[in-house]
């Protein structure tokens, strides 16, 4: 459509500057072909629907199980003029075929290669139903699941698996019996998963988002269990203030302000005396400060979204400049802030 | 005139424009799961790291994870596009690093984390089996074939229990149930091929009326005398055809000689009359339908008929359009 507007403009110049003058003539030539692109458009528009109406699927769920073979559950159009249709299938190898007319009276099938001949008769859509052992790959640990969709589809993924990779943007996720249920869109997609120990909710800032998402059933349950015990422990801690308020000469803020300027000077006197401390490294000893002076290395991992590895490379590194201890309590490593710093010679 | 066209054109232009603005809106994929299904792969990742892994995975588990803050740092930002480019990123970071770790020798701390499914996962053949049972359970109610399932469900629950104390002979169990579905299918099939025989024949009947339509038409439109009589030649055949496979073989003769002879154009308007066929079929049957407004759709819908035998496409059509609006809306309102 463009290139048909392009020749008007350019051989125009500015008459005057800052002044834009239009041929109308050449609108008026531009106009004459309209009907044209008019013509053009409605065939296009006309065909689009006409194009997508036989053979196209409906709905197609995937559904993905423990050994790697797939369930494929798809609805597609079909010719009522046309006694056959002739179904692509995903993959060579398939079991458990069930394809039934809109009716739903069985149609007689016959496969030839990876596609199955259809009596579909005056069926303007068909439901077909059957395993295939083509779609999911595996190496070593990780399972591969390769698919070009020719349309939209939802794939659910075994139970206790977890996405590793992934090559496109899903349009969805929903939790269904405990397995991911993907909303995908038409085109290749490619899923590396594993098999593992369910993953929790990391505590992060998105840790909310992701609760509602998965847990968004249950949340009223939770809402209605949740908020007695939250009324009575606000209620207990509220008892618990006034008599502590009550002994306490010193009122409690102040402590907290003391502690807190206490600390301060702590990491203030560290950070002077240890000057060419990383960045990085001084986040890790005001956290451990504000957190009364320890921190588990697993706290401090996830505070700092870091793996084992580069946190207790760190943690090693404070040990080193000899701003903190590490201990063992239960099977975890407790990091403590020294109390006495040495300076560095 | 000109501003008709303009008219017309801005408004097929800006149809259009509409039409893919809501399919972009459909493709808006929601946020908040980028960030659940990166953060599970990252922490899955991170549980197969240990202090022996090696720096060049560990680097590019860094890598991923600052994909993954810049994530949320995007969608905090509300910078969307930003964001999938980050996820995308990430959970190919990921996927590299479990590839890489495949080729690592498995740690003890690592297989504790790690459930690799096991060769033979008998859940697997189960769920499978159970899934077409259901299938076929279905079709027997709709051909009303007596089929007795209660031995196939005793054996699945024998099985269940026996895949969850790991005892082998489940084996034995599962080869049961694949015989007895092999024999409820066969008893299936058996069925089906009865009553195919009676749609075959009704599908026959109707295609020999578009037939007829398109016989007219084609004399109507001076369609050559050779290609009429192989038409008439083929209908009689058809009309004496019973065995179901025969009558698919003559419909898809005729359909070959429409395509030699280009005289599919209407085609698809008779397959919208087929549609509106089935529809009105359908309403008929259920009560507190208008039967007057059937009627009349009934007539409309003969009228078309007519027009299409005459090849007056554009008339049938705009009826046949009409005719859908009208059941659609009565649809609707049921």
């Amino acid at each position: 459509m463009n290139p048909q507007f392009v020749p008007i403009h350019r051989n125009e110049s500015l008459r005057e500057e800052g002044m834009l003058f239009v041929r109308t003539d050449g609108i008026l030539e531009t106009m004459v072909k309209a009907p044209l692109i008019i013509a053009g458009l409605l065939v296009v528009a006309l065909s689009m629907p006409m194009q997508s109406s036989f053979g196209s699927t409906r709905s197609l769920d995937l559904i993905i199980y423990p050994d790697g073979s797939t369930h494929v559950s798809a609805q597609i159009d079909v010719d009522p003029l046309n006694p056959e249709f002739e179904l692509e299938l995903y993959g060579p190898s398939v079991d458990n075929f069930v394809a039934v007319g809109e009716s739903g009276f069985l149609l007689s099938s016959e496969f030839v290669e990876d596609k199955a001949i259809l009596d579909t008769y005056d069926s303007s859509f068909i439901t077909v139903n059957y395993d295939v052992h083509d779609l999911v790959s595996k190496e070593g640990r990780v399972w591969t699941f390769s698919f070009d969709s020719p349309v939209d589809y939802s794939l659910t993924m075994p139970d206790n698996s977890v996405i590793v990779g992934m090559n496109v943007l899903p349009d969805n996720m929903d939790i269904v019996n405990d397995k991911t249920k993907l909303e995908l869109y038409s085109g290749f997609t490619k899923i590396d998963y594993i098999f593992g120990t369910p993953v929790p909710t990391p505590p992060t800032d998105s840790g909310n988002e992701e609760t509602v998402i998965e847990n968004d059933l249950d949340l009223s349950t939770t809402a209605i269990i949740a908020a007695p015990i939250a009324g009575g422990a606000a209620a207990a801690a509220v008892l618990l203030k006034r008599k502590q308020s009550k002994k306490s000469e010193i009122p409690a803020q102040t402590i907290t302000n003391e502690i807190s300027t206490s600390n301060m000077n702590k990491v203030e006197k560290i950070f002077s005396l240890r000057p060419d401390m990383r960045e990085d490294d001084k986040e890790i000893v005001k956290f451990i400060s504000e957190n009364g002076g320890e921190a588990f290395e697993s706290e401090l991992r996830k505070k700092f979204l870091q793996p084992r590895t580069t946190m207790w490379r760190a943690v090693k590194r404070l040990e080193r400049l000899g701003v903190v201890e590490i201990t063992k309590k239960d099977t975890q490593n407790l990091v403590k802030l020294r109390d006495e710093l040495e300076e560095e010679q | 005139m000109n501003k008709i066209v303009t008219f017309g054109l801005l408004l097929l232009v800006s149809s259009m424009m509409l039409g893919s603005a809501t399919s972009s809106a459909f493709a808006q994929t929601d946020p908040t799961i980028l960030i659940t299904l990166a953060n599970r792969a990252q922490t899955q990742i991170e549980r197969q790291l240990s202090d022996s892994s090696p720096e060049q995975i560990i680097e590019l588990y860094q890598t991923g994870v600052n994909e993954v803050n810049a994530l949320k740092e995007s969608l905090k930002e509300d910078d969307i596009e930003t964001a999938k480019k980050h996820f995308l990123s990430a959970m190919r970071i990921f996927a590299q690093i479990s590839h890489l770790l495949n080729e690592q020798p498995t740690t003890q701390a690592e297989s504790t984390q790690i459930r690799v499914a096991p060769q033979h996962d008998y859940s697997s053949d189960l769920e499978r089996i159970h899934k077409y049972v259901t299938s076929l359970k279905a079709l027997a109610k709709k051909y009303n074939a007596p089929i007795d399932f209660s031995e196939i469900d005793r054996l699945f629950d024998t099985a269940q229990t026996q895949a969850r104390s790991g005892n082998a002979e489940i084996v034995q169990t599962i080869n049961q149930i694949k015989h007895l579905v092999l024999e409820i299918n066969e008893q299936i099939r058996d069925h089906a091929a009865k009553q195919q025989q009676e749609r075959a024949k009704r599908y026959a009947q109707q295609y020999l009326e578009q037939l007829d339509r398109l016989i007219e038409n084609a004399k109507s439109q001076g369609i050559s005398d050779d290609i009429i009589n192989k038409l008439e030649n083929l209908r009689e055949r058809l009309s004496t055809a019973t065995d179901p496979h025969d009558i698919v073989e003559k419909i898809k003769e005729i359909i070959s000689i429409k395509k030699q002879f280009e005289l599919t154009k209407n085609d698809r308007l008779e397959s919208r009359v087929i549609q509106i066929e089935k529809m009105i079929n359908r309403l008929s049957q259920i009560d507190g339908i208008n039967q007057e407004n059937l009627d009349s759709i009934k007539e409309q819908l003969a009228l078309a008929k007519g027009y299409l035998r005459e090849g007056e496409f554009d008339k049938a059509n705009d009826i046949l359009r009409e005719l859908n609006t009208q059941l659609r809306s009565i649809t609707s309102s049921l």
